[in-house]
């Protein structure tokens, strides 16, 4: 890292939401195994007519896949407010969604300006959303506490002037598949 | 008879159908199906029973008629002791002035029915129902109208998430015909069975529903008769209406739910926000929205297959239009009815038209395994890659992705992409 860049006031935030239960949360975030099938995706800034149909497509091949609905629609909010995040607070940046038979690990990666106070940023009600943005309904503060409460494990991390990443699973325990009644 | 159920697919039953003989295969039907049920093969189209939902979207896009209706005919009354006639609110827009609700809804005694209940009796009681219904269900947002059986079929294949959503509460039609069978075989001392009840229905989608209701605890319907069928009839017996006094009651202020919008206005309240939705692929953006929760604030949500709302259905014969506009004049100068809402009330707070939960009928997995699922869809997105992605139907799927989707599942060729075959060739 160049010494200029240590000199910017601002440190690397970070903030992780992973349940106990979830016991490889942060090694699964941190080193990923090889996904059976990864889905990608450019998020425009500021593009809103387009905003969302990166997660209405990671939610169609889910769907395709089996998963089960209540899941589902657990996934399609937070991918959605992820989604939106990256259209309405950052430069643009691109979107991932690696499927592995078990779960759903979701990626973004924006070109900044990151995030000046992460665990604020977490705190429901907290939003730096512009003029267009609430224009278009968003900018209550609730998008990343909504992605926590509907995702099994979440890491974000930036720094105001850099990039911001934020990862998070979802977990399709109640999968159709072995469940089936079918004899 | 012992089945063994959980092992066979089920069937569905379907009002629409094809004439095979008739298609010329030029694939426009294929293109419009909200749910990808049909495909082109050999130049003749081909519908899945297991994806439509008869919304009848590819009936009027056919250009040589070959998708039809099959519905019931009259002969069907012979078969009961006692006849009854549920009239859907979209049979008042269907005739001009001259002849006019009042005659039109005597005609139906002359067809052989016993009796007639109107849908448009109990518009304000439902008003009612469903806004008790939204208030006692403040955890369900938003609650979505599950009064068009198309939509109902919508959400159960390509929504499952929002199954429970739905207005879980028997449509006003057959809260009538469960209403009025139970008290016909109490008035007319007959068995239920000796009852037949028959829907005048507006769509394809309301004749599937009685042939096949969905979350319905007992047999409501006994057929369903097109409004276009019993609309020529009424023309041909014209003269003999003109000589008949009989007294009838007509509920022209509860027709409005006939027009799409209009549940939606006459549900609202100050505490109960509501939206209006019609034509069946605005409805699956909307609900594809819900599903990411971002509709939430509102409160409920009608949603209609057909673009004007009932008046719409392809079973009947006016012009949407003029039918909405005649339907609407009749309402505004009507008077407000006074009818005893509470004994309807009532048995709604007892539970008499709860429905049972809906079920899913899941079309969209292409495997119920997933590591298989997840092998397909590799495939798929191989096969995607080497198609052209025009989505010009022609290949007798209705994308590109349902084309390498079918090849996956080994019911195409990459073959069968004439675009891609023809470049390869130059
Ligand atoms: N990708 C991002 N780049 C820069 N800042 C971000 C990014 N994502 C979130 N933020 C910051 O975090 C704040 C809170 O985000 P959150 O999604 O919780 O609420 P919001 O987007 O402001 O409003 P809502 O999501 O309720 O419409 C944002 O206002 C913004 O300041
Ligand atoms: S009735 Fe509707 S769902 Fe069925 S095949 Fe036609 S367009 Fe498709
Ligand atoms: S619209 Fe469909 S059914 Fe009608 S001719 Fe074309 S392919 Fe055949
Ligand atoms: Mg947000």
């Amino acid at each position: 890292m160049k010494v200029c860049e240590a000199a910017v006031s601002n440190s690397l935030h970070e903030h992780w939401a992973v349940p106990d239960e979830v016991k490889d949360g942060r090694e699964f975030i941190l080193n990923p195994p090889e996904p059976e099938l990864v889905l990608d995706y450019e998020i425009e800034s500021r593009n809103y007519a387009k905003a969302g149909k990166a997660s209405s497509d990671i939610k169609l091949t889910l769907k395709q896949l089996g998963v089960d609905p209540s899941v589902l629609r657990k996934i399609a909010i937070a991918c959605y407010e992820a989604e939106i995040n990256v259209v309405a607070h950052s430069k643009g940046g691109k979107m991932h969604a690696n499927i592995y038979d078990d779960r759903v690990l979701v990626i973004l990666e924006d070109e900044g300006p990151g995030i000046e106070d992460v665990e604020k940023a977490m705190l429901p009600g907290f939003s730096t959303a512009d003029e267009l943005a609430r224009e278009m309904g968003f900018g209550a503060g609730l998008g990343l506490p909504n992605i926590k409460k509907n995702c099994d494990a979440m890491h974000i991390s930036s720094r105001l002037g850099y990039k911001t990443r934020l990862n998070f699973f979802v977990l399709f325990d109640k999968l159709i598949n072995g469940n089936t009644n079918e004899q | 008879m012992v089945t063994q159920m959980s092992n066979k697919k089920k069937e569905y039953y379907h009002s629409v159908y094809l004439e095979t003989d008739k298609c010329v295969g030029c694939t426009k039907c294929v293109r419009i199906c909200p749910t990808e049920a049909i495909r082109v093969r050999e130049g003749k189209a081909k519908i899945d029973s297991t994806r439509c939902i008869d919304c009848g979207e590819c009936i009027n896009t056919c250009p040589v008629n070959a998708i039809r209706i099959i519905s019931d005919s009259l002969d069907e009354l012979k078969k009961y002791k006692y006849k009854l006639a549920i009239i859907s609110a979209s049979y008042a827009g269907q005739f001009a002035e001259d002849i006019g609700l009042e005659k039109a809804l005597k005609a139906l005694f002359h067809l052989g029915f016993d009796d007639i209940a109107e849908q448009a009796m109990i518009t304000d009681i439902t008003a009612d129902i469903i806004r008790d219904y939204i208030r006692t269900h403040p955890k369900i947002r938003p609650i979505l109208s599950s009064n068009c059986p198309a939509i109902v079929r919508l959400v159960q294949v390509r929504f499952p998430s929002l199954l429970s959503n739905l207005l879980h509460i028997e449509s006003p039609i057959s809260m009538l015909a469960k209403y009025y069978r139970d008290n016909i075989t109490i008035e007319e001392k007959l068995k239920p069975e000796e009852i037949g009840i028959f829907l005048i229905v507006p769509s394809a989608s309301q004749v599937t529903a009685v042939h096949q209701p969905e979350g319905t605890y007992k047999h409501l319907h006994d057929g369903a008769i097109a409004i276009s069928d019993i609309y020529c009839k009424v023309m041909d017996i014209q003269k003999d209406l003109d000589k008949d006094n009989r007294k009838i009651n007509s509920y022209a202020n509860g027709l409005s739910w006939a027009v799409a919008g209009q549940e939606a206005q006459e549900i609202a309240a100050d505490d109960i926000r509501t939206l209006a939705i019609s034509g069946i692929h605005n409805v699956i953006d909307i609900l594809s929205n819900i599903e990411s929760h971002r509709l939430d604030q509102y409160d409920y949500i009608e949603l209609r297959s057909c673009s004007q709302g009932c008046v719409g259905g392809s079973l009947n014969v006016e012009n949407p239009f003029v039918a909405e506009n005649r339907i609407l004049n009749m309402v505004r100068s009507s008077k407000k009815l006074d009818i005893d809402n509470n004994y309807f009330f009532k048995l709604y707070r007892e539970g008499y038209f709860d429905v049972i939960p809906l079920e899913p009928r899941s079309i969209m997995e292409l495997d119920k395994d997933i590591k298989k699922a997840i092998g397909l869809m590799k495939k798929v997105k191989e096969t995607l890659n080497k198609l052209p992605g025009l989505d010009c139907g022609v290949c007798g799927s209705p994308t590109c992705k349902a084309l390498a989707e079918d090849i996956a599942k080994g019911n195409a060729t990459l073959e069968d992409c004439i675009i891609r075959t023809r470049k390869l060739k130059s």
